[in-house]
C-alpha cells in the first residue's frame, strides 16, 4: 500500500522526479568520461531506469493516442465515413438500451426511489398484482418493517362540464409526501388532514387537467368543484413533473379512503376478492432486507386469513420487487427484448464487418509505414496497440457520435409517443457506460484483425477479408429476413381473412363503474334490445373482451407440446353470429348453461386431434367445463399472435360490470354511430359509453405492425448496402491484386466468363456460408417473433425466399461492378507491368 | 564485450551492502562495488539506476541532495531502517542459501 502511494507519487510529480534522474544520469555520465569510459546514450538509459516506477504505459498510450489522432486527421474522409457508420451501429443501440433504462433500470424521480418496494399477492391458489384496499390499510397499521405503506387504485370520474371520462387516482393521503411531490400550487394530500374520518371531501388536481379545464386558474385552489356530481374542494394542484410509481399520469387525485364518496356503489371497502383492486408498496425501514419484511407480512397475511378466510387466501404471501422504477421486467418481456438486442447488435456486428475490410485495405496501403517501423526495432506487439489505439480513438469517437443520434432517436420517439414530461431522454451514467463498451467493443471486432494482420506483414492473406464480407452477409441476412417477416406479416393483416367480421362492427364501453351485476345485466339487456331494434343493425351482443382492444384474460400454456396462449372470452349466445364467426361443430351456447364452453378450432386441433371435441371435459383451475361447440378460429383480441387459441363461456355474475356490447350493421357502420351513441347515452345519463369502430381499432393495431416493419426495414436496408460495400471493396481488391494473373489467363485465350469465374470464385464460399448463417439465425431468431406474426410462420417460405432473393442481386450487382475491371484488363500492359 | 550480468536479486543485495556505510551517489555504488569485489564485478548503468529507481520505490533507500567531490549538486542515497531491516534479511537469507550450496559442492 505503501509502495503503491510512493509509486502514485512518482506519476504526480513525474517532471521533478525525471529531472533528478536525469542529473543522476549526467552526473554518472561526466564522471565516467573523467575515468575514460565515457557513456554512449543516457536517455535510452533513463528511460530503462524510469521503467522502473511502473508508468510507462501511460506515456506510451498517451503517445499512441497522439499519433492516432494525427493520422485520422490526415484523412478526414475515411474518419468521417468510419465515425457515421459506427454512430449508426452504436446509436441504435444506444436509443434501443436508452428506453431499456428509463422503463427498467433508471429509478422513478421520487424520493429515496431504491428503498421502495412493490408487493404482490401469491399462494398456491392464486396470484395477484393488486390488492383489496381493507387489506393494505390493516398491513399499514399493523407492519413495522415498512416505515410507510402506499396504495393507489384508479377510477374513472367526471367532472361538470366536460363529457369525458377522466382517471382519477384514489391514493393514501402519504402517496405526495413521503415521494417527495411538489405542489404546483395550493397544497397536496396530508395524511393529517385529509385521512381522518370526518375530513370534508378533496381533490388534488393534476396540472394537466388544471391547464386544460381550468385555464390554469391561478385561484383554483379553495373552489369547489363535482365530481361524478359530488361536490369537493380544490386544495392544490400537483406539478406534472412528479412521476407517482408508474407511467399513467391521471387526471386527478383524492383520498382513497374518501373513494367510495365519490364512486356510486363503490366496494372498496368491503372484504372482498371481487372489490377493487388497489396496488400496493411500501417503504422499507432502513437497514432491513425485503426478505425480513415479506416474512412479517407473511405473519400478518396469515393473521388476517384467520379473520377472512374466504377472501385472504390460505399460505398467502408477499413477494416484493423494487418499487421505484416505472416497470419491471416482467417474464413475457424477456424474449422480445432479447430480440431488439439481437436486432440491434447485429447492425453494429455488420458495421464492424465493414470497418474491418477498410482497416485491411488501409493496412495495405500503409505497408510502407509498417516496414520503416519494424525495421527501426518496433515489435510486433507494440505495432499492434499501436494500430488498435487508431481503431478505439475511432470507436470511441462512434461512440460519442452514436450517443447523441440514440439521444436524438429517442427525444423524437418520446415525443412521437407523448410521455409524460418526467420521463427524461437525456443519456444517463448507465447509457453513457453502454455507448463507451459498446465502442470498445466494437473497435475489438474490427480493429484488432486488421491490425494483427498489418502488423504481422501479411495482410495479403485474404481469409480475414472473407470472414469479415461473410459475417456481413449473414447479419444483414437476418436482418432482412426478419424486415422480410414482419412486411409478410403486415400484408397477412392488411389483406387476409381474419376470422371474423371487423369492418362493419360498432363497439360501445358503458364504462360500467362501481355498479352491480344486476345493474349491469339490467343496462346490458336494454341497450341490446333497444339497439336491436334499430334499422340497419344485423346482430348485437356482448363480450367481456373486446375485439382487438387493450383488455385480455389470457394464460400461456402447452397443448400436446405446442406453445399456446388461451385467451378467454365471455360472451352471450348471440356473439358469434355478430362476429360471423362459423359455428363448426355441436350447438351454440344457450342462457344458463354455466358449465358449457365454446372452443376455436386451433385449440380443438390441438387438445383432441382424433376425436370429437364435442362432449369432451376441458378443466381450468378447480373448474371444470364441457365442450359443447367448435367455431372457427378468431384470434379476436390479439391477431398477432400465432399461437392465440380461444375459448368462449357465457358471461354472467361478476363479469358484467366489465362487458362491452358489440353492433354488427348491415350497412356501412359509420352512419350508425352517432345513433348508437344516443342510444347508449339515453339509457343511463350518468354512464358515459365510449362508442367506436372496429375498423378504427383494427387501423391502430395495425399501426404498431407498420412501424416496426419499417424500422426494422430501414437497419436492413442499411445493413445491405454495408454488405453489399464490403462486396465491392472485397472484390475490387482481388482484381487489383491479380491483375498480372488475369493478364497471363487473357493471353492464353481464356474467355471473358472464365475469368470472372477465377475473380469472383475466392468470395463466392464467404458469402455462401454467410449466407447459410444468416438464414439458419434467422430462424432460430424469429421463434421469439411468432407471437407478432399476425399468423405468418417464422419460417415462412415466401419471406426467406423474398430476402435471399434481394440479397442475392444485391451480391451480384455489387460483384459484377468491380469485377468487369478484370475483363478490361490489357495483357500486354498488365505483363509489362512491374 | 562479454558482460558478466548479475542477478538483479543480487544487485540488490550488493547496493544496500555498500550504503550501510554511509549515503553515496550513483557513480560511487558503483565504484565501490566494483573496487570491493577487486575489479571482478562491473555494475552496468543499465542495470545500476533502473535497480535505484526500484529500491526507492520500496522505500529502502531515499535521495538527498549533496555535493560531489567534483564540487557538483547531486543525490545521494541513503539507507533507511526498512532498508537495514531487508539488508539484514537479504544477508542471512543469502548466508542460508550459500552454506546450503557450499554443502552440495563439498559433498556431492
Amino acid at each position: 500500500m505503501k509502495q503503491f502511494i510512493r509509486r502514485l507519487r512518482y506519476l504526480l510529480h513525474r517532471r521533478r522526479f525525471d529531472r533528478e534522474l536525469a542529473n543522476d544520469l549526467e552526473f554518472h555520465r561526466e564522471m565516467a568520461e573523467r575515468a575514460g569510459k565515457p557513456l554512449a546514450h543516457t536517455l535510452l538509459l533513463r528511460e530503462e531506469a524510469r521503467d522502473a516506477w511502473g508508468w510507462t504505459w501511460i506515456d506510451r498510450i498517451a503517445q499512441d493516442v497522439r499519433y492516432a489522432a494525427r493520422m485520422l486527421r490526415r484523412s478526414p474522409g475515411f474518419t468521417a465515413a468510419a465515425v457515421l457508420m459506427l454512430a449508426l451501429g452504436i446509436g441504435v443501440n444506444v436509443a434501443a438500451f436508452g428506453f431499456f433504462d428509463l422503463m427498467f433500470l433508471r429509478p422513478l424521480p421520487v424520493r429515496d426511489p431504491g428503498s421502495l418496494l412493490r408487493f404482490d399477492r401469491s399462494a398456491p391458489q392464486g396470484y395477484a398484482d393488486n390488492f383489496m384496499y381493507p387489506e393494505v390499510a390493516f398491513y399499514r397499521e399493523h407492519s413495522r418493517t415498512l416505515s410507510a405503506v402506499l396504495a393507489s387504485g384508479d377510477a374513472k370520474v367526471t367532472i361538470e362540464g366536460d363529457d369525458r371520462q377522466l382517471a382519477a387516482r384514489f391514493a393514501t393521503a402519504n402517496f405526495f409526501s413521503e415521494l417527495g411531490a411538489r405542489a404546483r400550487l395550493g397544497r397536496l394530500l396530508d395524511p393529517g388532514r385529509d385521512e381522518a374520518s370526518d375530513a370534508g371531501p378533496v381533490v388534488v388536481l393534476g396540472e394537466g387537467l388544471w391547464q386544460r379545464h381550468f385555464g390554469a386558474d391561478p385561484l383554483i385552489v379553495g373552489k369547489t368543484i363535482l365530481l361524478n356530481g359530488n361536490p369537493a374542494t380544490v386544495i392544490g394542484v400537483v406539478s406534472s413533473e412528479f412521476s407517482g410509481l408508474g407511467l399513467g399520469t391521471p387526471d386527478l387525485w383524492a383520498p382513497i379512503n374518501q373513494q367510495p364518496y365519490f364512486v356510486k356503489g363503490s366496494r372498496l371497502t368491503d372484504f372482498s376478492d371481487s372489490g377493487i383492486g388497489v396496488f400496493m408498496w411500501g417503504r422499507l425501514q432502513a437497514g432491513l432486507t425485503p426478505k425480513v419484511s415479506e416474512e412479517e407480512l407473511m405473519s400478518l397475511a396469515a393473521e388476517l386469513h384467520r379473520q377472512h378466510p374466504k377472501d385472504v387466501w390460505e399460505k398467502e404471501g408477499l413477494p416484493s420487487k423494487p418499487g421505484g422504477y416505472a416497470n419491471s421486467i416482467r417474464h413475457e418481456m424477456v424474449p422480445v427484448l432479447a430480440l431488439v438486442g439481437a436486432l440491434g447488435l447485429l447492425i453494429l456486428g455488420a458495421v464492424c464487418g465493414n470497418l474491418g475490410s477498410l482497416l485491411l485495405a488501409r493496412g495495405v496501403a500503409r505497408e510502407r509505414e509498417i516496414a520503416i517501423r519494424v525495421a527501426v526495432g518496433a515489435g510486433r506487439g507494440r505495432l499492434i496497440r499501436q494500430l488498435f489505439t487508431e481503431s478505439l480513438v475511432l470507436a470511441l469517437l462512434g461512440s460519442a457520435a452514436g450517443l447523441a443520434l440514440g439521444y436524438v432517436v429517442q427525444r423524437f420517439l418520446l415525443a412521437w409517443a407523448e410521455v409524460p414530461v418526467w420521463l427524461d431522454a437525456t443519456p444517463d451514467r448507465r447509457v453513457m457506460l453502454f455507448a463507451i463498451g459498446m465502442g470498445f467493443a466494437a473497435a475489438i471486432m474490427f480493429g484488432l484483425t486488421p491490425a494483427w494482420q498489418a502488423a504481422r506483414q501479411r495482410h495479403r492473406a485474404t481469409i480475414t477479408r472473407q470472414f469479415l464480407v461473410g459475417t456481413q452477409v449473414a447479419a444483414s441476412c437476418v436482418l432482412l429476413i426478419v424486415a422480410g417477416l414482419l412486411v409478410r406479416a403486415l400484408n397477412r393483416a392488411m389483406f387476409e381473412n381474419r376470422g371474423f367480421e371487423y369492418q362493419h362492427v360498432i363497439s360501445i364501453d358503458p364504462h360500467f363503474h362501481g355498479n352491480s351485476s344486476a345493474e349491469a345485466r339490467a343496462y346490458l339487456d336494454t341497450l341490446e334490445n333497444r339497439l336491436r331494434g334499430l334499422p340497419g343493425v344485423d346482430a348485437v351482443s356482448m363480450v367481456s373482451n373486446p375485439p382487438l382492444g387493450n383488455r385480455w384474460t389470457v394464460f400461456k400454456s402447452e397443448v400436446a407440446g405446442h406453445a399456446v396462449s388461451i385467451h378467454y372470452n365471455h360472451v352471450d349466445p348471440p356473439f358469434f353470429q355478430t362476429m360471423q364467426i362459423p359455428l363448426l361443430r355441436g350447438r351454440n351456447l344457450i342462457r344458463g348453461d354455466l358449465r358449457a364452453i365454446v372452443v376455436g378450432e386451433s385449440l380443438a386441433r390441438l387438445q383432441w386431434p382424433a376425436d370429437d371435441p364435442v362432449g369432451k371435459l376441458f378443466r381450468n383451475g378447480a373448474d371444470t367445463y364441457t365442450v359443447v361447440g367448435v367455431v372457427g378460429s378468431a384470434r379476436l383480441v390479439s391477431p398477432e399472435d400465432s399461437d392465440a387459441v380461444e375459448i368462449y363461456q357465457l358471461a354472467s355474475g361478476d363479469i358484467l360490470p366489465s362487458m362491452m356490447v358489440l353492433v354488427k350493421t348491415s350497412g356501412p357502420p359509420e352512419g350508425l354511430v352517432q345513433v348508437v351513441a344516443s342510444v347508449a347515452k339515453a339509457i343511463a345519463p350518468k354512464l358515459f359509453p365510449e362508442v367506436q369502430l372496429l375498423k378504427g381499432a383494427f387501423r391502430d393495431k395495425l399501426q404498431t405492425a407498420e412501424y416496426s416493419a419499417l424500422a426494422v426495414s430501414l437497419l436492413g436496408a442499411v445493413a445491405l448496402l454495408l454488405a453489399g460495400a464490403g462486396i465491392v471493396g472485397l472484390v475490387a481488391y482481388g482484381v487489383t491484386q491479380r491483375t498480372k494473373e488475369i493478364g497471363i489467363r487473357m493471353a492464353l485465350g481464356a474467355r471473358p466468363a472464365h475469368v470472372l469465374a477465377v475473380v469472383l470464385r475466392q468470395f463466392a464460399i464467404p458469402v455462401a456460408a454467410g449466407l447459410l448463417a444468416g438464414v439458419g439465425g434467422a430462424a432460430a431468431l424469429s421463434q421469439i417473433l411468432r407471437q407478432l406474426l399476425y399468423g405468418v410462420s417464422n419460417l415462412d417460405p415466401m419471406a426467406y425466399v423474398g430476402a435471399v432473393g434481394v440479397f442475392a442481386v444485391a451480391v451480384v450487382v455489387a460483384a459484377l461492378l468491380p469485377a468487369r475491371r478484370a475483363l478490361r484488363v490489357d495483357p500486354i500492359r498488365a505483363l509489362r507491368y512491374e | 564485450m562479454p558482460k558478466t550480468d548479475m542477478p538483479s536479486g543480487a544487485l540488490v543485495l550488493l547496493i544496500l551492502r555498500v550504503l550501510r556505510s554511509g549515503a553515496l551517489h550513483g557513480y560511487a555504488i558503483a565504484q565501490r562495488i566494483h573496487a570491493l569485489s577487486s575489479e571482478v564485478l562491473r555494475v552496468e548503468e543499465g542495470s545500476l539506476y533502473p535497480a535505484l529507481q526500484k529500491i526507492l520505490l520500496k522505500g529502502w533507500v531515499t535521495a538527498e541532495w549533496g555535493i560531489s567531490e567534483t564540487n557538483r549538486k547531486v543525490r545521494f542515497y541513503r539507507l533507511t531502517p526498512a532498508g537495514r531491516k531487508q539488508l539484514e534479511a537479504e544477508l542471512s537469507e543469502y548466508g542460508r542459501v550459500n552454506e546450503a550450496i557450499q554443502a552440495v559442492l563439498r559433498t556431492a
